[in-house]
């Protein structure tokens, strides 16, 4: 006979302690165990059993590994924490006994970090522990970054000091700084809840959220002292992860702060790096050398050959993409990999790493750029310097910090501007005018273009860094309708639905004459709120441009109301068209027919007589397929065993909704062409 | 000296009063002593008794003094004393007197003079009168109380039943004192005296009385005072030295000079101090040092030396957070903009219960754009996950759902198999039985419960030859010898096996079919009979002889009775031998004829179970018995057992033999249907159970195609893809491909019998109504 095992000595029994056992083990309360947990990165754990778990009879909620809390024990931070305790308690006592003076120096030794901002202990040993390698620490700075980021644009509270928001600004852009000179910045995408960043650094992808500068709303239920310790420990992670970063690059950490400089908002540009031992690395400088600042005498001529076209904005997409063709033309690199195709069959296939057409660091290195004031700076500048530009001016208004506040500088090549155009009554003699005056005033009227450089808006940069390649600049141009802006995070599986691709691409066959029938039925309902939706887009089109574009809008507005008029007419037997018998729906045609005679009416037969065919033939194709389909899956489920029976009807299940899903949005799509009121896709 | 002494023996005369008087309660008895004790009571009407006694002993002692100076005896003067006393209080001590004298003390001795008197008694004898003892200082009773009562530390109660209440020092008893009698205790009552208790004093039963004093006493000590009078427990305290103030100065010097100006060198200090001060060398307030200012933010490389830690398999890092979708964008592709139902159904549901915590929007201009109104909600809760929810590695099945699925051949390659139903055969009244193909797979034979064999064009459903073996027995199996260089059908009716050659064929092939049947007969009359052991002949398993003239004319040429009815007929390959089973025999259950010889072997003396049916290897010398439970594998030319395979069906009803040879099918009564790989197990490979009754007979393909059917008794067949590869390694794949349905289940049967065609995927199966079906 076997030894009788004793209940709750081994096992789950042993591995796992709940919450409230664990900080009566540490001594300490429930705030400083919730500080430990967060700082050494210890979380609950699910065991496989709880009743075996927990040893009283009410159910515990939170169990933490036992080594875990063991391993606490042993923090050099929990002996600060009692010392905290024990301070306070002095303090107390004193303010109990009247003592004023004695509270008084007491309080000089306390720690008031919601103060000061600073604390007694530091951080550094968790890191290490934390961390034990420095790939560790990049791969966990997804939330150290967005956090930072968010404490970076909080407005200062009690509860949020302006010691730590500061800080974690300039590690923020210290950080930026190091992706700048790194130029490891790889995608970034404008999303409703702010931009997201993608950085690869040391093989590691760091994505991470930056909130569009506007005041947080806070709301009551955020409980900003724990948002607190996380900051405090973040940002000693990132201080760290900075100097590893700066010295690997042979950058002095910390950069120098201009202190003045920052308080004129220059940002990024209050900080100067210095390599290891050779000084202060040279910064793009004020341009004042206009010969140096020219793009290209070429190109300069044949703008200047084009300027007197130049008077109407609509003529500038042509320029610009000659002006883009050949900036690329010039950057043709010979040290990428050669692709090797094989030249007879048999041979193994050997990979090859794939590799990007430009290098992140020229993209935009040709160019100067000038930033309305309407535009977003920070994002606009950070993604601009970090994919190779190096002059970029922008309005005084947005900051310190510009190679020019100068928009009429001709040196600049790219405008990138958010405000609708305004049709300005010019003539060419007034622009001319204006032209000149506005080297002094270096104040240009709404509205007004000068001549020379791309005006584009602000979503031209990110899809042309997203893409890794200069875009068209006229889908771009203000006022126009944008393509859509498309996540460059998402991987595109196959099955899935990928708005960049054609429709018909993805669709499955006969997809399209199935759907017609249902979007028949819901194109009345839907319409309606389309409309609502699409309207404001419309109005600007036609606002912008009235020749060109003005005329799809009209002729896409007919295809509409046609359709209309289509789904009118389908509309009285759609119901019909519903049942899959076909004889009915003869049946029906007939009575239909019938209808027709007596009220004179001529029957459109000719019109939806191949399309209801179609439709009725695909249908039962599709049936038919179905059935087959569901026939062979069942027998082939005949064969298996019940465990993996199971475990396929759950993947299926999980598969056939995100089929679901990529079908409703293909029908979303095909209604929308069919309307042609869809934006124009890259 | 003396007068201590005198003192001393005052004293104690005085204390020994009441002494004697108790010696004396025991002469005077009764109303005297509580007389007495009224009297006294009455007497001492104020509390200070025992100061008046006081006074009245300083008298006694300067009378005393005065009486030694004039040396009387002083017992006399006692008694006298004593009398006079006693008088004064009264005559309860009347006795006195006499008593006193005995008490001499021996200090009396010592002088010249005798310490007693002697007087005369009641009695008139003689009795000795001894004085008082003076218990000198050194005396041994001096302090201790004198005892009037000598009945030792017992308690007064263990006397209740005796008059008296214990002894005096002579030994005499002390009588109890009257306990008042109902009168007195009246009168008590009435008239209560001071200091009255109404207790009982426990050492001398007396009535215990409290004097004015002890009252007050008492009242004190009630009331928590201090029971002495008078007593201050906090006297004033004497101050000797420091409360006595001096009036007079010690020295007379005068006051220095230095006590009436300031000091120099302390003002020199002071005005080192004042300057400094001046100077800004001390601050007078120290205003507290910004702390942050001098701790600069040191930095190191941490990562300096890094060793990487394996992983643990209970560290579960935190899962990133997902990367958006194109839902998400500021200006997504209009499809992923919610129509107005959708949106009306997110703001309507839950907040919890949303599937996205956001509704995607579209902005035609990144100005546009507000600022995200959770984003600080959602970080929050970010941070939350962080920390407060529990990790646990969950395995997602990340792969697809179809690799699951077995690896099926597509229902292309599966093709052919038997779909329709294209031929019926009718005629057979009653159930058909059995059926077969010929091995050219033009003809089918089949055998009913009517007695009859017909033989069918298989394409046509022609009925092309009938002939009624069984006089009314069923004809329980038909099969065809196989080899095309003969046509000869061998059926089972009853006990009888007949050899038949249908006239159906060219005349050649007839001929030699017959010749075949023939070539036997010669063997069986030549042949020498087995003889028993006691030389007898021994009685043949089974008698071959001519059915007769009227069935020899139809086509049946040889008849083999058995010993009971037979029910399998089973074919060797090359058509010289072929074996019957009737299950109901005991011995001879399994019977090998072989045609060439007419020789009928019993192979098996004993089996172990039913036999149900038997089958030839396809290639190999091997011969297969399935009784109920197991099928037994023999190997006919080592005469040995080679395997026993073991289905697990309770009940087999058939099994064939995949035609290369290392496959199994297996029907049972207990509706299974299994699939053995002999090479693999004795186990089954797979179990298929899709029939809802007993599976009758199954049957593989034997012309090439991968296909096997099984009848039941549901009324239906089915049909299944069972792809056997060559490859050791791989296992046969079996696809169930067919269900046909279409015989009618009668008195509980279905299908009794399949048989596939040599060639084509072509199925015949015969129904216990009556029909024979081919199915194409």
């Amino acid at each position: 006979m076997g030894k009788i095992k004793k209940k709750g000595v081994s096992g789950q029994a042993k591995n796992f302690i709940t919450r409230t056992q664990a900080v009566r083990k540490l001594q300490i309360s429930l705030p400083d165990f919730r500080k430990l947990c967060i700082w050494k990165g210890i979380y609950p754990r699910e065991p496989r059993n709880k009743k075996k778990a927990s040893k009283s009879s009410t159910a515990s909620t939170t169990f933490y590994y036992t080594k875990d809390i063991q391993y606490l024990l042993h923090e050099p931070l929990l002996q600060k924490f009692r010392d905290q305790k024990a301070l306070e308690k002095k303090i107390s006592k004193a303010l109990g006994r009247g003592d004023a003076h004695d509270a008084q120096r007491l309080e000089r030794n306390a720690s008031r970090p919601e103060k000061t901002g600073k604390t007694k202990y530091t951080l550094d040993h968790v890191i290490r522990e934390r961390y034990p390698t420095f790939i560790d620490a990049l791969r966990d700075l997804d939330d150290c970054l967005s956090m930072l980021f968010l404490f970076a644009n909080l407005p200062s509270t009690p509860t949020v000091p302006a010691k730590m928001i500061a800080r974690c600004e300039r590690l923020c852009l210290e950080f930026q700084h190091y992706l700048i000179v790194s130029n490891s910045l790889r995608k970034s995408f404008l999303s409703i809840k702010g931009i997201y960043y993608q950085a690869t650094v040391q093989g590691q992808d760091i994505l991470w959220l930056v909130p569009y500068k506007f005041n947080q709303r806070v709301t009551g239920d955020v409980d900003f002292r724990i948002m607190g310790t996380f900051v405090e420990f973040y940002q000693t992670l990132l201080g760290f992860v900075n100097f590893k970063l700066y010295t690997s690059i042979g950058l002095v950490y910390p950069p120098k702060f201009d202190k003045m400089r920052d308080d004129q908002g220059a940002e990024l540009g209050a900080f100067s790096l210095e390599a290891n031992g050779v000084g202060a690395i040279e910064q793009p400088k004020q341009i004042t050398n206009r010969e140096s600042a020219k793009p290209d005498p070429k190109l300069q001529a044949e703008i200047d050959k084009l300027m007197s076209q130049l008077n109407e904005p609509e003529k500038e997409p042509a320029t610009s993409q000659t002006l883009a063709e050949e900036g690329e033309e010039e950057e043709q690199s010979t040290d990428t990999i050669d692709k090797f195709e094989p030249a007879a069959p048999g041979g193994d296939i050997l990979l090859q790493p794939s590799y990007s057409a430009t290098d992140p660091s020229t993209l935009f290195s040709n160019f100067t750029f000038f930033l309305s004031r309407e535009t977003p700076r920070q994002p606009l500048e950070f993604i601009l310097r970090a994919f190779g530009c190096k002059r970029i001016g922008w309005d005084a208004v947005l900051g310190e910090g510009a190679s020019t506040h100068n928009e009429l500088d001709p040196s600049i090549t790219h405008q990138i501007v958010d405000r609708p155009p305004i049709q300005a009554i010019q003539e060419g003699n007034a622009n001319e005018e204006e032209f000149e005056d506005s080297q002094t005033a270096q104040k240009l009227k709404a509205g007004t273009r000068v001549p020379g450089r791309i005006y584009v808006q602000p979503q031209w940069v990110w899809d042309c860094i997203n893409d890794e390649e200069l875009k068209r600049p006229d889908l771009y141009a203000p006022g126009a309708q944008l393509p859509p802006h498309l996540s460059p995070f998402v991987k595109k599986v196959r099955g899935q639905y990928d708005p960049s691709a054609p429709l018909n691409e993805q669709e499955r066959e006969d997809e399209e004459l199935e759907a017609d029938s249902d979007m028949d039925e819901e194109e009345d309902l839907s319409d309606e709120d389309d409309l609502a939706v699409q309207k404001p887009k419309i109005l600007t089109e036609n606002e912008v441009d009235a020749t060109a574009e003005g005329m799809d809008v009209a002729g896409s507005e007919d295809g509409e109301s046609s359709e209309n008029e289509d789904a009118d007419s389908f509309g009285g037997f759609s119901d019909a068209e519903e049942e899959e018998d076909e004889a009915t729906s003869t049946s029906l045609q007939r009575q239909r027919e019938l209808e027709a005679e007596l009220t004179g009416v001529a029957l459109e037969e000719k019109e939806f007589d191949p399309r209801a065919k179609a439709k009725a033939d695909a249908r039962k194709k599709a049936a038919q397929r179905a059935k087959e389909e569901e026939e062979e899956l069942g027998r082939a489920k005949m064969m298996m065993s019940r465990k993996k029976r199971k475990i396929m009807e759950k993947m299926v299940y999980s598969n056939k909704k995100k089929d679901a899903e990529a079908e409703l949005l293909r029908a979303k799509r095909r209604k929308i062409e069919k309307s042609g009121k869809g934006a124009p896709r890259v | 000296m003396a007068p201590t002494t005198i003192d001393r023996k005052r004293k104690a005369v005085t204390r020994d009063v009441p002494e004697t008087s108790d010696a004396e309660s025991e002469a005077e008895f009764g109303d005297g002593l509580l007389e007495g004790i009224l009297s006294q009571s009455e007497d001492s009407d104020d509390g200070s008794d025992e100061g008046s006694e006081d006074e009245e002993e300083e008298d006694n002692e300067l009378d005393e003094i005065e009486t030694l100076n004039s040396d009387e005896i002083p017992s006399d003067d006692l008694e006298s004393e004593g009398e006079e006393t006693n008088d004064g209080l009264k005559k309860s001590n009347g006795t006195k007197a006499n008593l006193l004298p005995e008490l001499v003390s021996p200090s009396s001795l010592e002088e010249d003079k005798p310490n007693y008197t002697i007087t005369t008694d009641a009695n008139g004898g003689e009795r000795y009168v001894y004085g008082e003892i003076d218990p000198v200082y050194d005396s041994d009773d001096s302090d201790a109380p004198g005892t009037t009562n000598t009945i030792g530390n017992i308690p007064l109660t263990f006397y209740d039943s005796y008059p008296h209440i214990g002894y005096d020092i002579n030994g005499k008893k002390i009588m109890r004192p009257a306990k008042g009698e109902a009168l007195d205790a009246l009168l008590d009552s009435i008239d209560v005296p001071n200091g009255w208790t109404g207790l009982t004093d426990p050492a001398t039963g007396k009535p215990l009385n409290l004097s004015q004093d002890e009252l007050e006493i008492l009242r004190r000590i009630q009331t928590n005072e201090l029971p002495e009078e008078g007593y201050d427990p906090y006297p004033a305290t004497v101050e000797y030295f420091t409360g006595i103030e001096e009036i007079m100065p010690l020295s007379a010097a005068p006051e220095p000079k230095r006590r009436f100006l300031p000091s120099k060198h302390e003002a020199r200090r002071i005005m080192k101090i004042v300057r400094a001060i001046r100077e800004g060398r001390i601050l007078p307030y120290r205003p507290p040092q910004e702390q942050e200012e001098q701790e600069e933010e040191i930095h190191y490389d941490i990562w300096q030396d890094e060793q990487s830690r394996p992983d643990n398999i209970m560290n579960v890092p935190a899962p990133k957070m997902l990367p958006p979708g194109y839902d998400l964008s500021y200006n997504p592709p209009p499809e992923y903009l919610p129509t107005k139902a959708e949106k009306q159904t997110w703001e309507s549901t839950d907040p919890e219960d949303r599937e996205r915590d956001y509704l995607p929007t579209g902005y035609d201009s990144l100005r546009k754009v507000p600022g995200y109104e959770k984003f600080v909600k959602e970080r929050f809760e970010r941070s939350l996950d962080l920390y407060l929810a529990p990790r646990v590695r969950k395995n997602r099945l990340n792969i697809d759902p179809a690799s699951l699925l077995p690896k099926l051949p597509r229902p292309e390659e599966l093709k052919p198999f038997p779909t329709v139903c294209s031929t019926l055969f009718r005629g057979h009244e009653g159930r058909a039985r059995s059926l077969a193909i010929d091995p050219s797979g033009i003809w089918l034979a089949s055998g009913g419960d009517d007695g009859t064999v017909r033989v069918w064009e298989l394409l046509t459903g022609r009925q092309i030859w009938s002939a009624k073996i069984g006089d009314g027995e069923a004809v329980n199996i038909v099969r065809w010898r196989p080899g095309k260089d003969a046509v000869i059908l061998s059926a089972a009716a009853g006990e009888d096996i007949y050899l038949l050659v249908p006239p159906v064929t060219d005349p050649e092939t007839d001929a030699s079919s017959r010749e075949l049947l023939d070539a036997g007969f010669g063997y069986a009359t030549n042949a020498t009979q087995a003889l028993t052991a006691n030389g007898a002949r021994k009685d043949p398993a089974a008698k071959w002889t001519r059915p007769g003239s009227r069935l020899e004319d139809e086509g049946v040429l040889i008849k083999i009775t058995v010993r009971t009815t037979v029910k399998v007929i089973s074919w060797h390959r090359r058509g010289d031998f072929f074996s019957t089973v009737s299950p109901t025999a005991q011995k001879s259950a399994v019977a090998i004829h072989t045609l060439s010889k007419h020789l009928t072997q019993i192979p098996f003396r004993r089996l172990p179970g039913i036999p149900q049916t038997v089958q030839f290897h396809p290639s190999r010398p091997l011969f297969f018995v399935a009784t109920q439970r197991t099928i037994r594998s023999y190997d006919l030319q080592k005469q040995e057992l080679v395997k026993i395979i073991q289905p697990g069906a309770r009940w087999i009803s058939s099994f064939d033999i995949h035609p290369g040879g290392d496959n199994l099918i297996v029907g049972s009564y207990d509706r299974r249907l299994l699939w053995h790989d002999l090479d693999l197990s004795t186990r089954p490979y797979k179990t298929m159970r899709f029939h809802s009754k007993a599976i009758r007979a199954v049957k593989y393909h034997k012309g090439g195609f991968p296909l096997f059917a099984d009848a039941s008794d549901d009324g239906s067949l089915q049909i299944f893809h069972g792809k056997v590869v060559s490859d050791m390694m791989e296992n046969a794949t079996i696809v169930p491909v067919k269900v046909l349905k279409g015989h009618k289940v009668k008195s509980a049967l279905g299908v009794m019998d399949v048989d596939w065609h040599p060639r084509e995927p072509w199925l015949v199966s015969a129904g216990a109504d009556g029909t024979c079906r081919l199915w194409m």
